[in-house]
């Protein structure tokens, strides 16, 4: 049965409701609270970009590295070009995608597990070319005082996006769109072609579907964004060295999106959220900070038992609950109506 | 009508009851209010996880010790009145982000008055913060210090330069030893000491065999990497500033590939598993820079740390006696700086102590007098440097075989290693 397009009245008050959450969280929540807010949505970019790959049935391990173009690619424009920020996170996005072209290449003559590899290995290329040549990438130090996002004066406000919650609002505007341009592809014929590789890739090219090219796009796309997400972060943080997109950071996004679930487009969000709300919040609350690496495993391989098929399974039997329910009602409805 | 009355009183004692309470905050809390006037929280922001937590977590311990023993003593005087010590701790994992989320939950949720860092990775994230917030900062690596940072300080260690005191003393005690390698992790703590020590080699007339080995930083196997090192059959091997994780696995290797020379390294955390792992006659007479506190050397009268064998026994007492490490004292000695300049300036606030701390151009280094220095290095005085121990494994312990100068050698041989830290890009003006 195809999805519903539309949204009905109940589909709109959540949005609504949601709306507002994420309107005022940034005042409901401590000032170390608000910075991991801003982490937080530039990580829900992410994964959701990540998550786009995965349509067309590839992992890749160099997605944090694309993330890493993306931020290196902002900072240097910004900084040695002096482009304005905004531009240059554009441009450093852009490059992300420039350089998930050229890498479409070689590692599209491969798949599944072999891809993977290859992506790892392109990324750790790319990552030991910022060790390697201090100018202009900065070495292993990387590269430090960043411009951050310009002030904007109006006159009757001034709005500094150093503090954590007005940048909170500008990160949460860019990952908004980027997240209804990512729904509007998955959702279009370009959407349905990426699926209909993962699933079928060699039925997909005898009805004459170019699957190296849609591979590529979904790659180019996907790394745009994570490289957009990149670009968000290093004009945050002022700084960026190569150990930040290190292997270790991409086991992160695949805990994420795993634990989050992937056929769905709001599974990796639910993953990052819930794992970053648990591992920065609540197991920091409680004191446990040191054991926080072992607690945190303990919490992954409770959900790969308990939730096979991720958090988005759980809404997804809500759902079906509710759904089960007005069914439920309409029928007894009909029956009073019969019998009346 | 009683009961109209009985109502009538009731209602003004509750009135009364609730105009108390809420009044309770203005007029009825002075004990309680003084109370938290008289504490002052010290943050620790510092990897406690993670693959560089042996050099923040035995720091924490270090400090808990130290703010322990300062409560157990009725706590520190600061104009006048006593002020318990209550220690703030964040993880930060070695992560710019983490350590802007941590900075900003110490100064503005907890507020502290100092902050300790182990620096490095996490610094360019709280560099804003602390310029902002007028926050003194602390950091045990002084690659952290330009111009610019000037409410951090390295008041304790002044790495990598001491490194050249442990090279000193080798070529002094050595003479025959002609030609070394050296090898460290590519990254922002292995390229500065490697810098330091090619201009100590030199300064000493000890020849490289062979160009500085860097290795990746996520590097498992060592067996290629000693291979490489000990092809040329150098007199020296020396580790630089590699982490605990790679000293032993280094040491190892060159054990089992059956080098017979010098060793000299920064650090040895831990350095009696690595005995275990190898044996007490190969790892005899291994040079590094960081004692024991059980040291009788450490009892001289010009040691400012406080009680050093007392701590290290208590220290061993509570944690055990493999889980001291090169930091384990060194967080607690600039809390000592810390306490000595607030007590000084009698306030508790950043900017007084910090012109206490460096009042007189002078300091009390853990080991010693020291001066603040790093104008030429780092563009600003904010490093107190002074004399620093030679460690020397004897017998399978650490011992402290002699007291340098780190001042003297930079007096002599300050040309040498500017050159040699611009050859690495790691002038201050080379790394912003």
């Amino acid at each position: 049965m195809p999805e519903k397009n539309t949204i009905g009245a109940a589909g709109l008050f959540g949005i609504l409701i949601l709306a507002a959450v994420l309107l005022a969280v940034p005042h409901l929540v401590s000032f170390s609270q608000q910075e991991l807010l801003v982490f937080l949505t530039i990580n829900v970019l992410l994964v959701v970009s990540y998550r786009l790959l995965t349509l067309t049935g590839e992992w890749s391990l160099a997605h944090v590295v694309m993330m890493g173009v993306g931020s290196y690619g902002s900072a240097l424009y910004a900084k040695n070009f002096g482009f304005p920020v905004p531009i240059a996170m554009l441009a450093g996005a852009a490059t992300a995608g420039l350089i998930a072209a050229l890498l479409s290449f070689p590692l599209f003559r491969m798949k599944g597990f072999y891809f993977l590899i290859g992506s790892f290995a392109a990324g750790e290329v790319i990552r030991l070319i910022w060790k390697r040549f201090t100018d202009p990438f900065g070495g292993p130090k990387g590269i430090k005082r960043i411009p951050g996002f310009p002030e904007v004066d109006l006159g009757f406000i001034q709005i500094d996006f150093y503090q954590p919650e007005n940048y909170y609002y500008l990160v949460l505007a860019v990952v908004l769109v980027s997240l209804w341009v990512l729904y509007r592809i998955e959702r279009s014929r370009l959407g349905l072609t990426f699926h209909a590789i993962h699933w079928q890739d060699k039925l997909s090219e005898s009805v004459g579907i170019d699957t190296f090219r849609h591979r590529m796009l979904a790659f180019v796309i996907a790394s745009f964004f994570a490289g957009l997400a990149g670009a968000l972060y290093a004009h945050y943080l002022s700084t960026v060295n190569p150990n930040q997109f290190d292997v270790d950071t991409m086991v992160y996004v695949l805990i994420w999106t795993i634990v989050g679930g992937t056929t769905r487009w709001y599974g990796p969000i639910l993953g990052v959220i819930a794992l970053t709300i648990i591992d920065e919040v609540i197991l920091r609350a409680i004191g446990a900070d040191q054991i926080r690496p072992l607690l945190y495993g303990a919490i992954l391989i409770a959900a790969i038992l308990f939730l096979p098929n991720g958090l988005e399974s759980l809404v997804i039997k809500a759902k079906d609950a509710l759904r089960r329910r007005e069914g439920v009602a309409v029928e007894k409805v009909a029956v009073r109506k019969g019998a009346g | 009508m009683k009961s109209a009355s009985n109502i009538s009183l009731n209602r003004r004692m509750l009135l009364a009851g609730a105009a108390s309470t809420a009044l309770l905050p203005v007029v009825g809390l002075p004990r309680v209010s003084f109370a938290q006037e008289d504490v002052v929280k010290i943050g620790f922001l510092a990897p406690l996880t993670g693959p560089v937590a042996a050099w923040g977590k035995p720091g924490l311990d270090g400090c808990k010790i130290w703010a322990d023993w300062a409560n157990e003593a009725g706590g520190i005087e600061i104009d006048g009145k006593p002020h318990r010590i209550e220690l703030a701790s964040y993880d930060d994992e070695d992560d710019a982000g983490k350590a802007r989320a941590g900075a900003t939950q110490l100064i503005r949720e907890n507020d502290v008055k100092f902050i300790m860092m182990l620096g490095g990775n996490s610094w360019p994230g709280v560099e804003e913060i602390a310029a902002r917030q007028g926050m003194l900062f602390s950091t045990l690596l002084p690659s952290d210090l330009t111009p610019d940072t000037e409410t951090l300080i390295a008041p304790c260690e002044v790495h990598p330069i001491y490194n050249v005191t442990g090279v000193d003393w080798l070529a002094a005690n050595r003479p025959e030893l002609k030609t070394a390698v050296i090898c460290a992790q590519d990254d922002a703590l292995g390229k500065p000491s490697v810098a330091t020590y090619l201009a100590a080699f030199e300064a000493a007339g000890i020849e490289m065999a062979s160009p500085p080995l860097f290795f990746d930083p996520a590097t498992t196997d060592f067996a290629p990497v000693m291979t490489q090192l000990l092809a040329k059959n150098p007199d020296i091997l020396c580790l630089d500033t590699c982490y605990a994780d790679y000293v032993q696995p280094l040491c190892e290797q060159a054990f089992q590939q059956g080098y017979k020379g010098q060793i000299i390294s920064c650090t040895l955390d831990f350095y009696q598993r690595i005995v275990e792992r190898t044996s007490k006659e190969f790892m005899e007479g291994v040079i590094f820079q960081f004692p024991d506190f059980d040291d009788k050397a450490l009892n001289d009268p010009r040691i400012n740390f406080k009680k050093p064998n007392e701590f290290y026994a208590e220290y061993i007492k509570r944690y055990g006696a493999t889980e001291w490490s090169a930091v384990s004292w060194e967080y607690a000695s600039i809390m000592d700086l810390w306490a000595d300049a607030a007590q000084r300036a009698g306030s508790v606030e950043p900017e007084d102590v910090l012109a206490a701390m460096k009042d007189g151009g002078k300091g009390k280094h853990a080991f010693g007098e020291a001066r603040w220095w790093g104008k030429d290095l780092f563009g600003l005085d904010n490093a107190l440097v002074g004399d620093w121990p030679v460690v020397v494994i004897r017998d399978g312990k650490a011992t402290i075989a002699e007291f340098r100068s780190i001042p003297d050698w930079w007096d002599k041989n300050s040309e040498l290693l500017v050159k040699h830290m611009k050859e690495l890009g790691q002038m201050w003006d080379q790394r912003i």
